[in-house]
């Protein structure tokens, strides 16, 4: 079972006052209130904050035995077990839990509730139904029928009528999803106001939650919960560029498996190809800029196009650009000769330039060598605008080049989510909704290779980590929304064109292939196309011209 | 009477061995013929007829077979200048196979326009490019743009 992140567990706090109403017991359930037996005020201050009843004098003992549990509960095949079938009895007063803690594990109660295990919820969170910070979730209904313990059973489990004899409560997994993200606001919130101390404690429930949580919800908990952690500890040492030093393709290999198990880039490259067919419809020579080739998934599709246009195939000449490359591979030229091999075939002829640039805002108009006289110039940019406003100025200047070089058309896809937002807090709150959606579209493709979807969600989970995790040109996942765009496209001097109907025919037609086809959906937004998942967009293709 | 009677049994004689000695016509001689035969056939049909035997498994790989089941709906026909480009695809067969039955069989009234047939064409591509050229760069997993298409859709 996935623990998450932190391997300790967690045990429910009392309900707090409203006042903090924050963070709060994300297994909040009635305790025995007749057990309190530590009035006076030797508790400890911080721990009575978030509920917890532990003397001074015996903190050191129950740290001790802290210790002898985790370890204990380290032990994967004990740990699940007896997270789920633990019973806590009155766990704000720490050092008796604990107690009752060891004992259950040396005497492991009976796996009565195993019947019920089969029974997963898996109903769908609905994130919109979340009411605000201050509403909590409806204590459940006690079924309390034995006075003197309750059984508290964490996870996923069904609603069943009694199975057992002993009185239970259940947390249905829908509960405990809306639990989950008021931990993870609770968190975040905790890191805006600089609380690092709660938001530590609030990240190490969040892993334990997110762990007995199954489902995209659970994933994209862990995920936050990890760069809610970085954050928290300031560990963000650009591991991603640790990583891209050391294996420069890894990041296009997950890029590779996102291409494949889901329809965003899809959608992306063939609506932008669209959009480029219609508008070099007379034109002899053509010359495509791609200001990030990858591995240039989307030219084949626009060559074979190209080849089948009545009139014949114009001659094609592709500029891609790419990060810098090492001694030993020079990918891009590799790529260059792929394709070329693919336009021989189709009988289209090729030429192919590759640049090699540390950031886009590097380029110059002459490094392009454009010949304006004879050639029809696109220029297409995939996910690769918003990188350059981690840094002031840098997509101005990338702009004004692109401007230079007059291009007929410029191609722009990018996400639709403003996770560039100045306040910590609205940044997060907008990145959980939107990574929800793209986790809970790759959890319903069933039909997926498992080894695609896993290394999509990495891919996603490092945008994650850089969006909530980095700052300053750290931070380069700087999503805009398409009015964002629209706005900086048109004070740099661009006017909007509008993709035709042909393009979301195609995307139509993409996405009701898909096995989760209802879920799923084209618009059209002001002449761009969003496709979106159930009735949130989540990637924009629009197109451009000189004003 | 008798021998107008023998004569008669004798014609009649004859008959039957000029019929016994016309050759029969047997259409695994014929391969053209069978091709054109083929050629008019819906999928289903078609890969029935494939299966019947080596001769006409091997007849049915004949691409202009699966060029007619592919574009029969298009209108207006689809340019010659096709045919180049979709047999350095990989054929009509595997266009057939990959893209067209899987989409058919997903949305049964499409209506196939030009639009459709690119859309098709630009999966086929892809599948073409990754087969040949990204494949080996990921590793042992074999590329799979158009899982999505293979497996069956789940009804729930």
């Amino acid at each position: 079972m996935k623990r998450g992140y932190g391997e300790t567990w967690d045990p429910p706090p009392k309900p707090l006052p409203a006042s903090r109403s924050g963070e709060g017991p994300s297994m909040a359930d009635k305790k025995k209130a007749d057990d309190d037996n530590n009035n006076s005020n030797m508790d400890d201050e911080l721990l009575a904050v978030l509920g917890y009843k532990v003397r001074s004098s015996e903190m050191a003992e129950v740290a001790q035995k802290l210790e002898q549990l985790e370890m204990v509960l380290s032990n994967d095949d004990v740990g699940s077990t007896v997270l789920n079938d633990s019973v806590h009895y009155n766990p704000s007063d720490l050092s008796n839990w604990v107690e009752s803690m060891l004992s259950e594990l040396n005497n492991p109660a009976s796996s009565d509730l195993d019947t019920t295990r089969s029974c997963v919820d898996r109903s769908e969170y609905d994130l919109r139904a979340i009411p605000g910070l201050s509403a909590f979730p409806k204590e459940e209904e006690v079924f309390d029928e034995e006075a003197s313990s309750k059984r508290i059973r964490l996870g996923s489990w069904c609603e069943s009528s009694d199975e057992s004899t002993r009185s239970v409560v259940l947390v249905d997994s829908q509960e405990t999803g809306v639990r989950l993200v008021h931990a993870l606001v609770a968190c975040a919130e905790a890191i805006h106001q600089e609380n690092l101390n709660l938001a530590d404690a609030l990240v190490k429930r969040v892993g334990t939650l997110a762990g007995s949580q199954a489902g995209a919800m659970g994933k994209v908990a862990t995920y936050f919960a990890q760069a809610l952690a970085r954050r928290i500890y300031r560990d963000y040492t650009a591991e991603t560029d640790v990583c891209a030093a050391v294996n420069p393709s890894f990041e296009e290999v997950l890029e590779m498996h996102f291409y494949e198990s889901c329809p965003y880039l899809k959608f992306a490259h063939f609506t932008a190809n669209q959009a480029i067919l219609e508008a070099v419809t007379t034109a002899r020579r053509v010359h495509v800029i791609d200001l990030g080739l990858n591995q240039g998934m989307q030219w084949p599709a626009l060559m074979q196009a190209l080849a089948l246009r009545p009139g014949g195939p114009p001659s094609f000449r592709l500029t891609g650009i790419g990060p810098p490359q090492t001694e030993n591979s020079d990918s891009l030229q590799q790529l260059g000769w792929k394709l070329a091999q693919f336009a021989q075939n189709m009988g289209v002829e090729f030429e192919f330039k590759g640049l090699a640039a540390e950031s886009l805002s590097d380029l110059e108009p002459e490094m392009f060598e454009t010949r304006p006289e004879s050639e029809t110039l696109v220029v297409n940019s995939v996910f690769e605008l918003h990188r350059l406003l981690a840094r002031s100025g840098s997509i101005e200047k990338l702009l004004n080049t692109v401007k230079a070089i007059k291009p007929n058309i410029v191609t722009v896809v990018e996400q639709e989510a403003n996770h560039n937002g100045i306040v910590f807090l609205d940044r997060f709150n907008e990145a959980l909704h939107y990574y929800s959606s793209l986790f809970d579209s790759l959890e319903d493709s069933y039909s997926l290779p498992s080894q695609d979807r896993v290394m999509s969600e990495v891919y996603l989970g490092r945008q994650i980590l850089n969006v909530v995790a980095a700052e300053g040109s750290d931070r380069v996942e700087r999503h805009e929304t398409a009015a964002q765009w629209r706005i900086r496209m048109k004070s740099a001097g661009f006017d909007p064109i509008h993709l035709g109907s042909s393009a979301f025919k195609q995307a139509s037609m993409l996405l009701s292939l898909y096995a989760t086809g209802d879920g799923y959906r084209v618009e059209e937004n002001d002449g761009c196309l969003m496709i979106g998942w159930q009735t949130r967009p989540l990637i924009t293709t629009s197109a451009w011209k000189l004003a | 009477m008798s021998e107008k009677r023998i004569s008669m049994v004798e014609k009649s004689n004859n008959k039957r061995q000029r019929v016994n000695q016309v050759p029969k016509f047997s259409i695994n001689d014929h391969h053209d013929v069978l091709v054109e035969i083929l050629r008019r056939l819906d999928g289903p049909s078609l890969c029935s007829a494939a299966c019947v035997c080596r001769l006409w498994s091997a007849v049915a790989r004949n691409d202009s077979i699966w060029e007619e089941l592919c574009f029969r709906q298009v209108s207006p026909r689809p340019s010659l200048s096709l045919r180049s480009v979709v047999s350095a695809l990989g054929g009509y067969r595997c266009l057939y196979f990959l893209c067209i039955r899987p989409v058919l069989a997903r949305l049964p009234k499409l209506l196939w326009t030009r639009d459709q047939l690119q859309f098709s064409l630009s999966l086929y591509c892809v599948h073409y490019y990754e087969r040949l050229y990204v494949g080996a760069w990921l590793g042992d997993a074999p590329p799979s743009s158009l899982m999505f298409l293979r497996k069956p859709v789940n009804v729930v």
